[in-house]
């Protein structure tokens, strides 16, 4: 019995302390002059549904749940937001190549056609996160009209 | 003392939700009853949908529209660049993209088999050629070149290693990757007799290349399923 009780308490201990090793915040206010916005043409429809479907994870701005603040979860949500990031970073877009950024939108394209993303653990925990068809619709139908209007350039 | 036993038991239950794994994959089945279906090989042939084609016996799977004639599209597409053949013959033969075209064949041949680690593998080895490719024999001009398209072409390779056993994914990244390759081929020589093919199915019967070492069509893009499908477009020296 002693045992377990010693056993508890230093966990209990561990948990207090990792509670003080916090990650940096993924938060800027700052919008780049390479953000999406600045670079391409979306409509406030489609830029809403990829704010609250997307941004957290591939923008410079999460929006951090309560209980983030406990650790290990920011830990876990960091690497999964500098993950997403290094993949595709909406807030820096615009410092992509042509032929990069359109790789990158027939990818957003694919990846919500089948439903790859939001990722359903993602999903899970922010239900307003999910597509539903017509919302998946108009953010493939912008990705793909914005691809077309970049290879017409070439 | 039990809040605090509490707050565990959430951050643990929190953290093993974080990890269950992608098993929700609705498929979406769109169901429209008059829309009427042709082949994308033939499409003078037109059904149902699920019905097959009475001239090669493949699902008619391009809707019918009465006014867009939307294979026109890729037929442009496949044709124009012919224009540039002057860029090839001044490229200096010293840069040689040999060590990043053969990872590449590989890639295309091991999907032509429905091999998908074996595709893994060659994609691997191709972002590790474009990490170790020496340019410094390349000028300004060139170097502005090969970054703008190593940028892109890394990161498809990178995809396509990092995605065996997930072959569909694969293909979608090397129709992209096929791309980059033919304008690297177009910039810097191929260096050796290389045929630019098209498959006018694949994306959506948007069509796609693929860059092959021989002249016999071997399709990468549905491999054993439609294996000698596809037209040969140009040929790269």
């Amino acid at each position: 019995m002693h045992v377990i009780k010693k056993l508890l308490v230093v966990l209990l201990i561990a948990f207090i302390i990792i509670q003080f090793i916090r990650p940096v915040r993924n938060k800027s206010e700052q919008v780049l002059p390479t953000d999406i916005t600045k670079t391409f043409n979306v409509p406030d429809s489609v830029l809403n549904l990829l704010k609250i479907s997307c941004y957290d994870c591939h923008s410079n701005n999460t929006n951090y749940p309560w209980y983030s603040n406990i650790q290990p979860v920011a830990w876990l949500l960091d690497s999964d937001v500098k993950n997403g990031k290094d993949k595709l970073n909406f807030s820096d877009f615009g410092s992509y190549t042509k032929r990069r950024q359109q790789s990158k939108l027939r990818s957003i394209a694919s990846q919500i056609q089948d439903n790859k993303m939001p990722i359903s653990n993602y999903t899970m925990i922010h239900s307003d996160a999910i597509l539903t068809a017509d919302k998946k619709a108009l953010i493939i139908d912008w990705s793909n009209k914005t691809k077309d209007s970049l290879s017409s350039l070439n | 003392m039990k809040q605090i036993f509490s707050i565990i038991a959430i951050s643990l239950l929190l953290l093993s939700a974080c990890k269950t794994k992608d098993i929700a994959e609705t498929n979406a089945t769109e169901t429209q009853t008059d829309q009427l279906y042709a082949c994308s090989m033939h499409p003078e042939v037109i059904g149902k949908k699920g019905e097959k084609c009475s001239k090669c016996s493949m699902k008619l799977t391009v809707p019918v529209k009465e006014d867009a004639p939307e294979t026109t599209i890729a037929d442009t597409t496949a044709t124009a660049p012919t224009t540039d053949k002057t860029s090839i013959t001044t490229t200096p033969s010293k840069i040689s993209i040999k060590g990043l075209l053969d990872p590449y064949i590989q890639l295309k041949n091991a999907l032509t088999k429905d091999n998908s680690n074996d595709a893994a593998k060659a994609g691997k080895a191709l972002e590790a050629a474009f990490k170790s490719f020496d340019k410094s024999a390349l000028s300004v001009e060139q170097k502005k070149t090969f970054d703008d398209i190593e940028e892109d072409a890394r990161e498809h390779a990178e995809h396509i290693g990092a995605n065996a056993g997930k072959i569909a994914h694969q293909r979608e990244h090397f129709d992209m990757l096929s791309k980059d390759m033919y304008d690297l081929v177009k910039a810097f020589g191929a260096g050796q007799t290389l045929y630019k093919d098209f498959c006018p199915m694949y994306n959506d019967n948007k069509g796609a290349i693929w860059l092959s070492e021989s002249k016999e069509i071997k399709n990468p893009y549905y491999g054993k399923s439609m294996l000698t499908c596809g037209s040969m477009k140009e040929e790269l020296k």
